[in-house]
């Protein structure tokens, strides 16, 4: 315990253990324990010629650093926008559907032409949205600032992975929480320096450029 | 070890991506169900498609028929008409061969199937000698053929339709897109 403790401690430069006790892999595993210890430690594994797993697991792994190795806060704003939207579409097939149940179908119909045209509304809202508001940003972190007294600077991650091809394009942009001003790195590279031919995601390849990207925003701004 | 695998993406999604999962299932039968009563409010009928049993040479067992149910079509002799029998689940596909018409507008017609040899008057409840507006789901106004037939199938083999819903929805709830 405590020889895991001291290693643990040793260690944190190079940002991994964070002192599970029992867990002998000490990649880039999470924090978490209990059942989800199993899942999260193991490395990613997928199918590589699935161009879409890919992009999610490079996603997911970009994000697991930003949020553990740099300890961002994560803010769900975005996400909860798409969900609240699919939610109110759902709710009103629901009410469609239970509405036309009870009252058969011709006394029922301008009930059922209201809920229509309003889930096909939702609809384009949902895709207006995605399009425009969210664009391929899939992570939005917020770095709160020590002193408590500026704004969070945000950190914002989007990627993209055309069909069939294989160039993997990540950018992360810096929106700095007092002179909001926008600042963005990116890099393209192919998927096959990060998966090894077994389809698993290799995080040594892949931390780096990671961490590259975040410390050439980082030090513009020590500059400044 | 198949199974296994795919489960792992499930496992490693948070909440708000395994709610997304859900919310995307229930989208998808969401859009579905908002089609279907969109044309049922669009054409009038409460069952705008159905599926012909049999009225060759018109139509053949399998054939999706298009309806629409509006009030001010006058029904008239020749055409095709889904109409249901009181106490029967089954709308029955056929051809008016008779109407008497009164002069408030009020309409009692007879039908006949073309490939039958007699009118449906033994169709009919007991007692029921003709048909009123009040029993028509819907007029033919197009038709799709051989489609249906995938709906027969699943109406006489019950289990095929519920493993094929059960693994459509397993995979979408599984599949991150």
């Amino acid at each position: 315990m405590a020889a895991a403790a001291v290693q643990g401690g040793r260690s944190g430069g190079s940002g991994g253990c964070s002192g599970a006790g029992g867990a002998s892999n000490c990649g880039t595993g999470s924090g978490r324990s209990g059942l989800l210890d199993k899942i999260d430690d193991k490395p990613v594994k997928i199918d590589k010629w699935d161009g879409s797993a890919v992009k999610n697991s490079l996603d997911d792994s970009a994000k697991k650093v930003l949020l553990e190795k740099y300890k961002y806060v994560e803010n769900f704003g975005l996400i909860d926008g798409r969900l609240t939207i699919c939610t109110i579409s759902c709710f009103f097939a629901i009410v469609a559907l239970i509405w036309d149940y009870m009252h058969p179908f011709p006394e029922s119909k301008p009930v059922l032409a209201l809920c229509v045209i309003s889930y096909f509304v939702m609809m384009g809202i949902l895709t207006i949205y995605t399009s425009y508001k969210e664009k391929s940003i899939f992570l939005v972190a917020h770095r709160k600032d020590p002193t408590g007294m500026d704004p969070d600077d945000i950190w914002q991650l989007s990627s993209s992975l055309k069909r069939f091809d294989d160039k993997y394009t990540l950018k992360l942009t810096f929106i700095s929480g007092r002179t909001k001003q926008q600042r963005e790195a990116e890099f393209t590279k192919s998927i096959a320096k990060f998966f090894d031919h077994s389809g698993t995601l290799v995080m040594d390849a892949y931390e780096p450029e990671i961490s590259r990207l975040h410390d050439s925003l980082a030090i513009e701004r020590k500059i400044k | 070890m198949l199974s296994l695998d795919f489960l792992d993406d499930v496992r490693r999604m948070n909440k708000r991506q395994l709610y997304y999962q859900v919310l995307n299932f229930g989208m998808i039968v969401s859009s579905a169900l908002m089609i279907w009563k969109g044309l049922m409010v669009i054409t009038g009928s409460e069952s705008p498609i159905v599926v012909v049993l049999s009225m060759e040479p018109a139509f053949h067992r399998g054939d999706l028929l298009f309806l629409t149910n509006r009030v001010e079509d006058p029904i008239r002799v020749g055409e095709i008409v889904v109409f249901r029998i009181e106490g029967r689940e089954i709308p029955i596909v056929h051809r008016v061969l008779k109407i008497h018409e009164k002069q408030n507008g009020h309409i009692k017609f007879l039908t006949k199937g073309d490939n039958n040899a007699v009118d449906d008057r033994g169709l009919y409840k007991q007692g029921q000698h003709w048909l009123e507006k009040k029993d028509v789901v819907g007029r033919a106004r197009g038709f799709v053929p051989y489609i249906g037939i995938v709906t027969i199938l699943m109406n006489d083999y019950p289990k095929f339709k519920y493993a094929v819903l059960f693994l459509l929805g397993l995979f979408v709830l599984v599949h991150r897109e």
